[in-house]
């Protein structure tokens, strides 16, 4: 939840906008491999966004930082992907969620539990997978994605 | 600023047909212009909502219309904005027309969404969605929708069916409906026994795959008067658009906000109220749409926008007295996605214009089209549209 070091407090420059940097997928992903979710947080209205990006929806603001996020939040909603992409066919059903993290900030995901286990409220913690490992087809991925690390959520 | 005008409407048959896109776009308009000059003879620009190109791997859809149409070296567009590009087509053609750039436009939407199967249409409308996040998570259409039903039915008292019973108004509005795709009525026990796609939506909770093509003919005055008697013109009075969140976790997921914005937007352009509506066609991709429609168009109290299923008289107090998707909607009507804004259009045409048959409302003389693209109001576009003798 602590800002991480990163000195930017926007607007970004465009020498800001780098791949190492988590203001950038390719970035964001890196540190998410490394376990840590970074999240971009207005410094103006404290909205916290995932992925990050240089401005905020929240008041329009680029005054954007960013923050490393909480592992742990609630379910706000659930359902089940019965018919999913055809990428996903093998994992079908998918339980997916929208959590909030214990910072506010919001993501969709999977859940590692079947549907009838889940309800709204459920505390949550956010687990990163090799991306070979979860049974979703590889043609699915772009070429930049394929290393990229995929989320899910484990009930605590 | 030039006033625009509705002169004419064509539509596809909806369903799942044996036409390509480029043919269905040359039914609709040869409807649209069954009473009118050769196309090149009245509109000097063209928009055209398409969605994917996934579908017949196709783009430079404003090529390919416009040679259809017989206009040659003209301005022709294609837009997108995933399901709300129709109205993004429409409102295109309106800016157009009042700001003097063109005398008329001609205005479609074509999808052709059967051709890839189930699966090309789950996989060409994932797109729609955020990718870093949402689709790397297996999300899909009615998974996002089902996760704003989900807590709608938490934060509110209504039930899967009262979701259910939407469905069913939906279907029988649409039994009185020439253009729809499914003119038949379903009963809601049929409704609640469906399969889930992505719970609490079950089947008939989901508007259907769809092929089909809408085109409508937006003129300034002085084109309307020349070519169509005034009753069968409308004034397009009000335009909103408004696009919000893309990811559907970062939305307030019971309340559209853009729509709401969007509505808010057209009803000041027009000098109108919600309570002066009479017809509304809003986007019901999925049940719980248009409960939170009605709700974000000033129709209904919060957390009451179920009693769309209901006759005026037996709603809520702060309800007005609407009737919405007299067509049948996107889930009985049909939802070629490209094309549901336009057909939306058509609806309110036939309606302002006293051509609806036996879903006629009576005295309706104001329309409110509500079409969005993407997860809920990602993106949404409004249009209030009025009958040319209204206040005259």
């Amino acid at each position: 939840m602590t800002d991480t070091d990163s000195t930017t407090t926007g607007p970004l420059a465009p020498d800001d906008i780098t791949a190492d940097s988590p203001f950038t997928l390719p970035g964001f992903f890196d540190a998410l491999a490394e376990g840590r979710l970074v999240a971009a947080r207005c410094t103006e209205c404290d909205t916290h966004m995932l992925p990050p990006r240089p401005a905020c929806y929240g008041c329009g603001s680029r005054a954007v930082t960013l923050s490393e996020q909480p592992r742990t939040g609630e379910v706000v909603s659930y359902t089940s992907v019965n018919r999913p992409p055809s990428a996903f066919e093998d994992l079908a059903p998918i339980t997916v969620a929208v959590v909030e993290l214990d910072s506010s900030a919001r993501l969709t995901g999977r859940v590692a539990a079947s549907l009838e286990d889940v309800a709204i409220g459920d505390r949550v913690e956010l687990r990163v997978r090799d991306p070979g490992t979860v049974g979703i087809d590889p043609d699915f991925d772009l070429s930049y994605e394929e290393e990229w690390p995929v989320h899910v959520f484990e009930p605590i | 600023m030039s006033r625009a005008n509705l002169i004419a409407v064509g539509s596809s048959p909806l369903g799942e047909t044996d036409l390509p896109g480029r043919d269905l776009f040359s039914k609709a308009l040869a409807e649209a212009f069954e009473e009118l000059p050769d196309p090149a003879d009245v509109v000097d620009g063209l928009y055209v909502g398409a969605q994917s190109e996934r579908y017949e791997n196709q783009i430079m859809q404003g090529t390919l219309m416009a040679e259809w149409a017989g206009l040659r070296n003209v301005p022709a567009e294609r837009v997108e904005a995933c399901a709300a590009a129709g109205a993004l087509a429409l409102k295109n053609a309106v800016r157009d027309v009042r700001a003097g750039v063109h005398d008329a436009v001609l205005a479609c939407g074509v999808e052709k969404m059967t051709a890839g199967g189930t699966e090309g249409a789950t996989n060409a409308l994932g797109a729609a969605f955020e990718r870093a996040l949402e689709q790397r998570s297996g999300i899909t259409a009615p998974a996002t929708y089902a996760l704003l039903a989900q807590r709608y039915l938490h934060e509110t008292d209504a039930t899967e069916r009262d979701l259910g019973r939407i469905a069913v108004k939906n279907h029988r509005n649409a039994a009185a409906n020439p253009r729809a795709m499914f003119q038949q009525a379903v009963d809601i026990e049929t409704v609640m026994d469906a399969p889930a796609v992505a719970p609490p939506l079950k089947l008939y909770d989901c508007a259907p795959v769809t092929d089909g093509a809408a085109a409508v003919v937006v003129a300034n005055d002085e084109v309307a008067a020349d070519l169509r008697s005034r009753p069968d013109a409308i004034h397009v009075a009000g335009v909103g658009s408004a696009a919000n969140n893309l990811a559907v976790a970062e939305r307030d997921l019971t309340f559209v906000e853009g729509a709401n914005v969007a509505a808010s937007t057209a009803y000041e352009d027009a000098g109108v109220d919600a309570a002066d509506v009479d017809v509304a066609e809003v986007h019901d991709a999925f049940t719980v749409c248009e409960a939170l429609l009605a709700e974000a168009a000033g129709f209904a109290p919060e957390g009451r926008g179920i009693e769309t299923v209901e006759d005026p008289g037996d709603r809520s107090a702060g309800w007005t007295d609407v009737r919405i998707n007299t067509s049948g909607g996107l889930k009985a009507r049909g939802h070629p996605i490209g094309a549901t804004g336009l057909l939306q259009a058509v609806e309110a045409y036939e309606q302002l214009t006293g051509r609806a048959g036996d879903r006629q409302v009576t005295d309706a003389d104001t329309a409110l089209l509500i079409n969005e693209g993407g997860v809920a109001d990602a993106h949404t576009v409004a249009h209030v549209l009025t009958a040319t003798d209204r206040g005259e």
